[in-house]
This record gives C-alpha cells, structure tokens and sequence, in this order.
C-alpha cells in the first residue's frame, strides 16, 4: 500500500526470527500450560455448578413467589368493591332484653353466632321455663 | 504469515470457546492454547530474545488470560486481547530484567552455515537487538509485531488499542530510527 508512510521494511530483521521449536518442546509447553490452567479450570467448574443449583431452587421459589403475587392481587382487586358488614356478635344483654324472644330459636335465626354468654342464657331461659326470666342470683352472679 | 491467516483474525467459533473457558471446559481451553500458542511465543521472542524467558511469558500470559476472562465482553475476539496481555507481559518482563540487569543476550538459530557466518549472524542479532531496545516502547512493539511477526495495521491498532495511523506513523518513524542505529553495521 503507497502512503506518506512509505519507509521500506529493514531486511536485517530477519536475523531475530524466533528459532524452531521442535515438536517435543511445543508439545511440553502446552503440557505445561494445561497443568498450570487446571486447577482454575476446576474452580470455574464448580463456580459455575454452584450457581446452576442456585438458579435452580430460585426457578420454583420464584414460581411459587408469581402464583402467591397473583392470588393476592386477585383477592385483593376482588375484595376491592364496598366492604361486606361484619356482623356483630349477639350479646347477653340483647338476649335478656328481647325476653320472650331470648330463646334457642332467636339464637338460630340471628345473623350471626352468638356469644357465649347468650347461648347460656338462652339455654337458662329454655330450661326454667317460658317465663322468659332468669333466678335473680344467677343474673347477679354475672 | 501466522498473524494473518490465523492470528489475531477473529475465529467464528471463538465466542462459543471463551464462554466454554468461562465454564471451565479443559478442552475449549486447549483448543485457544493450540491456536495461539506459537504466534504467542514468536512475539514473545520478538521482545525477549531469549527462548526460555519467551516460553514462560506465553505460559504465564496465558494463564493470567484464563484468570481474566470474566473481563472479555461477550462476543468479543480473543485474539487482540490476549496478544495486548502478551505484549504488556512482555514489555514489563524487560523492564524488569533490564532492571536486575540480566537482560539477555539474542540466541539465534542453531548454528547451520559454520562458524564464521554464525558468528556474523550473532553480531547482527546483537545490534539489532540493542537497536530495537533503544526505540520508544510504542515504536518497538509496532516494529517487532509488523515486521517480525506480520501482524497487519488493523490488527495492531485492535492489539495495542492505538489508531491505525498512529500504527503507521510509528512503524515509519521506528524503521527510520533503526536505519540510523543499524547505519555502522551496514557500512561494515
């Protein structure tokens, strides 16, 4: 190629060409670089397993991370209209106020469960009779 | 010449070899040793002048190249990364050696034409050798990888990360400044 750079190859450089390697030294070098390249070789090897098992538990951890995302969100674009009312526990007072109505029946009919005290007094109601009220100490014992 | 057939020239499987290296496959890594490694030595030489201290610098060169080869983009040709690891290796080697002063002495070929001739041909390596060393580090490699090695201009400018003109212009300057230094022996 003619340029600027038109300086002619100097021919004497010929003289410090490498010489010859024979077959046998050519040979041992590459023996010699191989054994010296195992031991990373090696390390890579295992860097690299490591990190196949590590993607590999993260493949179904993630998995199991998406479906759980996905069934919040549902649940939460679902719950998302107005909210349902909680109904309220069916309270002893209630009960002794409606009296007569203070009974199982209005325990199984009410919206929600009773409390506890309710069922009890309830339960007191039905067996002392149809009077519909309770023995003074009991309800001043409560 | 080797740099040009299948020197630096990126090889279409070498992506697939270094991500194979990368995963710590022996045989990927004895493929790019067995592609490499005489150019390697040859250029190695061109520095050292010493073929034992040139054998070493490609092992070890090649091994810091194996340590490093997480830093290789990917898709990237092995090629001129690995000959600017060598060349830097080499040049600091030098350095070192010229420090300690046991810089070595050019050995040439096995004697073959008699004592007389073998005895000039040593001289001549000398001076060549001493004429290359008192080149400016840049110009020398441009000199030892084009006019010994026959590495092109493109590849040059990819191996030491210099500009195309840049490479020409230094190869002009260093061939005119070993003309001047190689002028006595010429005369002779």
């Amino acid at each position: 190629m003619s340029d600027r750079y038109d300086e002619a190859p100097i021919p004497e450089l010929e003289a410090l060409k490498p010489p010859l390697r024979s077959d046998i030294e050519r040979r041992r070098a590459r023996q010699r670089v191989l054994a010296c390249a195992e031991p990373l070789l090696a390390r890579r090897r295992r860097a690299g397993s490591s990190w196949e098992v590590l993607a590999a538990w993260a493949r179904p951890g993630l998995v199991a991370a998406s479906v759980v995302l996905a069934i919040l969100a549902a649940a939460l674009k679902l719950g998302g209209g107005p909210a349902r009312p909680v109904p309220e526990p069916v309270l002893l007072d209630d009960v002794l106020a409606t009296g007569a109505n203070g009974s199982v029946p209005a325990l199984l009919v009410a919206m929600s469960e009773p409390d506890i005290d309710a069922v009890v007094a309830a339960a007191l109601i039905e067996t002392n009779g149809s009077s519909g009220a309770l023995p003074q100490e009991q309800l001043q014992g409560r | 010449m080797a740099a040009t057939s299948e020197g630096v020239k990126p090889v279409q499987d070498e992506p697939q070899l270094v991500e194979r290296v990368r995963r710590g496959d022996r045989d990927a890594f004895a493929a790019l040793v067995d592609r490499y490694a005489d150019q390697a030595f040859a250029v190695a030489y061109g520095f050292l002048r010493h073929a034992q201290d040139a054998e070493d610098l490609v092992q070890d060169a090649l091994i810091r190249a194996l340590e490093r080869i997480g830093s290789l983009r990917p898709g990237s040709s092995f090629g001129p990364w690995f000959y600017r690891l060598l060349v830097n290796a080499a040049l600091n080697r030098r350095e070192y050696l010229a420090r300690r002063g046991t810089a070595q002495l050019p050995v040439g070929v096995p004697a073959r034409d008699g004592p007389a001739v073998d005895a000039e041909r040593a001289e001549l390596q000398q001076r060549l050798a001493r004429a290359l060393s008192a080149l400016p580090r840049d110009l020398e490699s441009v000199v030892i990888l084009h006019d010994l090695e026959g590495f092109t201009h493109p590849e040059i400018a990819g191996i030491l990360g210099i500009p195309e003109g840049t490479c020409r212009s230094h190869l002009f300057r260093a061939r005119r400044m070993l003309r001047d230094l190689l002028k006595d022996y010429r005369h002779q």
